[in-house]
């Protein structure tokens, strides 16, 4: 890799910390902006890898508190779970994660 | 690469049955119970899948089932999480390579 920018921050949509500072750079501060134009945070892991770090980003980039950027509230489902447990009673994935 | 046989803690590694799976179509065996990712870390399996837009090769990262980081195709269905799916009897498990495809209706 050509420097210490160029490593993945979402890992699962491959988007680099080099790329994620550039929109930061451009003036999109929240989160969702960055997953907007990146797709960091789009990938099959929905965020729960990169989003705090992403945060962590904006927070120490922009100078406003971490509490403020990070996001209020989370999308059902918190957990990854099949389709199939929304329409049948059954085992369910979701204490395994 | 081998098994922890000895724990500092867990102590020692309990006998439990081998089973057979099918890893890229070439017979191995893990221990019955364990974690997909488990038994192909044992058998010296270095990449899990390769990454969709740089080709790069993945394998476990967080193990406990958030990342995605680790999933293959198991049994034809794609993005399986091997770090918390436990090995059966005949699995047929692949490298996914992207986003993998559908082999299974499911």
């Amino acid at each position: 890799m050509a420097d210490d920018k160029d490593f993945f921050i979402c890992r699962c949509e491959e988007v680099t910390l080099r790329e994620i500072e550039e929109v930061i750079d451009e003036g999109y501060h929240t989160i969702d902006d960055v997953k907007r134009i990146t797709r960091a945070g789009m990938g099959l892991c929905q965020g729960r890898s990169c989003g705090k770090v992403i945060a962590r980003i904006i927070s120490q980039k922009t100078g406003k508190p971490l509490e403020e950027v990070l996001q209020t509230s989370y999308r059902f489902p918190v957990r990854t779970e099949k389709l199939k447990a929304l329409e049948e009673e059954g085992p369910s994935d979701a204490e395994n994660n | 690469m081998q098994r922890i046989i000895e724990h500092p803690v867990l102590g020692p590694l309990p006998d439990v049955p081998m089973v057979k799976i099918i890893v890229d179509g070439e017979p191995m065996e893990a221990r019955e119970g364990e974690m997909i990712a488990a038994a192909l870390i044992a058998t010296g399996k270095k990449y899990f899948r390769k990454t969709i837009k740089t080709h790069e090769p993945r394998g476990i990262y967080c193990g406990i089932g958030r990342c995605t980081d680790c999933v293959m195709t198991v049994n034809g269905i794609p993005n399986v999480r091997t770090c918390i799916t436990p090995v059966e009897d005949g699995m047929v498990i692949e490298t996914q390579m992207g986003y993998g495809v559908w082999k299974q209706e499911q």
